[in-house]
């Protein structure tokens, strides 16, 4: 088990090693650098050729590529993520201040997806063929269809029509220290991106527990008198459970990639709206430092599933 | 990954596959598959809504998708000097545009957007763009990871590892953040590069299950029998290995088009779709601006994205549940 632990763990640096190359070649691949984008926003039509060279030697541009890549590399050894060229602040003290909402955000949202999947998807196995598993799993299926942004829209719609409630923001407001326009802010992203995730996690919950159901010892359960709600939840459910953990640890990638639409749309100030600015702005070594960040969150969760996995099944063993 | 999976055993009345069936025979069967099948049957009739929309959608379209429509101003005032104009601007202009007509008129079926353009114009060609961008994407992505799944599963050792590695570093990204960035490689990204984003981001998916299947397809004994009477490594792929796992192909490609275009959506919404042309995810983004008087643009383009990957995810489900419903919950 250690040796496995160890394997994977080297494994995911030579992953890690990965996408950093990927992530520099593509950044060095996109047209317009940092300097030229600066430059082009405060000078107007006169010769910008000697300010651009200027700024570039300045941000260390003008170094051959090489030499740019091994300074990157070695930089990541160290732990260090780079400066913003914008702000000149480290990209750990930005993602600092960002971090924080980002997390209020995507707990949420994980939240709200296991509260509307697993009770969905437990119903909907339970009553198989029922007129309500009919309609929960019509439900499901439109969630998974429908984009969040346009889940979201019909939310505020909503909000908008009925009147439910004002949204006036001023700044960055935490749930711990401003609960009422923090809760403003994030509930309907939250509703959102949850019934996206919870979509999900309630269809294959419902074929896990199909599959469960038939099983022997469920039978025995029963004949034992246990009742029912006792065997649904801690013989069926928790035996269901173990492919849907996998599946939430693959779908990370799919909850940042909608906190980047949500934050956006909604104006949060958190790290999926950050990416999105910095690589609009040419501004790469945060992005570069960020994306290299979510790539180790996501390696790691992935590993973590994979030991919880056999933790909680026995029957698996890795060698 | 040491992960067991119950393989699901096949019902009684499981689709017959006999050499020679009459057409009648075919028809009946498809039917039997519809009427057991329901879901796939709804998804069926709305894949081919879409598709025949995109194929036919010059002759559907009614209005070109650029058309700005607009009236004479009743107030008009040619002589008008610019002073009189600037204290009452409603003068200055020969003609207002229909911005946010009503929707279910003669005229505009789904109204207009805040240019006076058409809905239901662009989201006819919306759809041809869609189909382009989901189908695209769909056989790209299958292609490439159909040959690197094939040859990275056959051959092993350290081909396979460096390949599996390259595999997982794409999946270590989130998604969304790598078509942000390859689409970015260009200012204004064009069709064919979302596109192949799109292609090139699904493409870890299938090497995956390629080469899941190639690896419990080169065990069997056919493969085994081949080798021994001389078979070459190229015949051996193609011949022996490929038909046997094109089932999983076919169920890759038709379970993932729903994907690639709700992805395109996302970009587009963000502002990072092929430029110069209209597509869904834009529309729904230009409309929400004004979702509180005018939703009509939003609520549409939203509608036909939901409708669109609804069919095709459907569609796709009951395909791999007819051929090989081992892959299910891949």
């Amino acid at each position: 088990m250690t040796n496995y632990i160890i394997r994977r763990l080297l494994l995911n640096v030579l992953v890690l090693w990965f996408v950093a190359s990927l992530v520099f070649v593509a950044t060095n691949a996109l047209p317009g650098d940092y300097a030229a984008r600066r430059v082009a926003s405060t000078l107007d039509m006169t010769d910008q050729t000697a300010a651009i060279e200027y700024a570039r030697h300045e941000l260390g541009l003008d170094k051959p590529l090489w030499r740019q890549y091994l300074n990157f590399m070695g930089d990541l050894a160290t732990g260090d993520l780079g400066k913003s060229y914008e702000t000149g602040r480290s990209t750990w003290s930005e993602l600092g201040d960002r971090v924080p909402t980002t997390l209020e955000l995507g707990v949420l949202i994980v939240f709200v997806s296991f509260a509307v999947g697993i009770p969905i998807g437990m119903v909907s196995a339970i009553k198989q063929n029922a007129a309500s598993d009919y309609i929960l799993r019509a439900v499901a299926i439109f969630g998974v269809a429908m984009p969040v942004f346009f889940v979201a829209l019909l939310l505020s719609l909503a909000v908008i029509k009925l009147s439910l409630f004002e949204i006036d923001i001023v700044g960055d407001p935490h749930l711990w220290s401003e609960p009422v326009s923090a809760g403003k802010l994030y509930v309907i992203p939250a509703i959102a991106g949850g019934i996206s995730g919870g979509a999900g996690i309630m269809r294959i919950l419902r074929s896990q527990m199909l599959e469960v159901m038939r099983q022997d010892y469920i039978r025995t359960a029963r004949a034992k008198g246990i009742a029912d709600s006792g065997v649904w939840v801690r013989h069926a459910l928790k035996n269901a459970m173990l492919p849907v953990l996998t599946v939430m640890g693959l779908t990370i990638g799919t909850i940042v990639g909608g906190q980047i639409i949500l934050e956006n749309m909604f104006n949060i100030n958190g790290v999926g709206r950050f990416l999105f600015d910095k690589l609009n702005s040419r501004d790469f070594p945060p992005f570069q430092g960020t994306v290299l960040l979510i790539a180790a969150v996501i390696v790691t969760v992935n590993l973590v599933v994979d030991l919880a996995y056999a933790w909680l099944d026995p029957r698996i063993r890795y060698s | 990954m040491a992960q067991t999976r119950p393989v699901t055993i096949p019902s009684s009345e499981y689709l017959e596959v006999g050499p020679r069936r009459s057409r009648r025979a075919r028809v009946r069967n498809l039917a039997l598959i519809a009427g057991r099948n329901k879901l796939g049957a709804i998804g069926l009739v709305l894949v081919v809504i879409v598709l025949f929309t995109a194929l036919f959608s010059p002759f559907l379209q009614r209005y070109d998708d650029a058309r700005v429509f607009q009236t004479a101003n009743p107030n008009f005032n040619p002589t008008a000097s610019p002073i009189e104009i600037a204290a009452n601007p409603g003068i200055g202009s020969p003609t207002i545009l229909d911005r946010w007509e009503r929707p279910f008129t003669s005229k505009h079926w789904f109204g207009t957007d805040q240019y006076g353009r058409d809905i239901y114009a662009r989201i006819v060609v919306g759809a041809r763009l869609a189909v382009i961008i989901g189908i695209g994407a769909s056989a790209i992505a299958v292609l490439i990871g159909t040959a690197v799944g094939l040859i990275s599963a056959y051959f092993g050792g350290k081909i396979d590892l460096v390949t599996q590695r390259f595999v997982d570093s794409i999946q270590a990204f989130p998604g969304l953040v790598l078509l942000m960035l390859i689409v970015s490689v260009r200012d204004q990204p064009s069709l064919t590069l979302t596109v192949l984003a799109l292609g090139f981001l699904g493409f870890a998916s299938s090497v995956r299950i390629v080469r899941s299947s190639v690896l419990s397809v080169s065990q069997s004994m056919y493969v085994e029998a081949a080798r021994s009477y001389g078979a070459g490594h190229a015949r051996l792929m193609l011949r022996h290995i490929l038909p046997n796992i094109l089932a999983a192909v076919v169920v890759i490609f038709s379970i993932s088009i729903g994907l690639y275009i709700l992805a395109e959506a996302s970009l587009s919404f963000l502002g990072l779709g092929p430029a110069d042309q209209t597509t869904w995810g834009k529309m729904v983004n230009s409309g929400r601006f004004a979702i509180d008087l005018h939703p009509w643009e939003s609520l549409f383009s939203g509608a036909a994205i939901t409708l669109a990957v609804l069919g095709f995810n459907l569609a796709g489900d009951a395909l791999r549940d007819e051929m090989d419903p081992r892959l299910r919950g891949r």
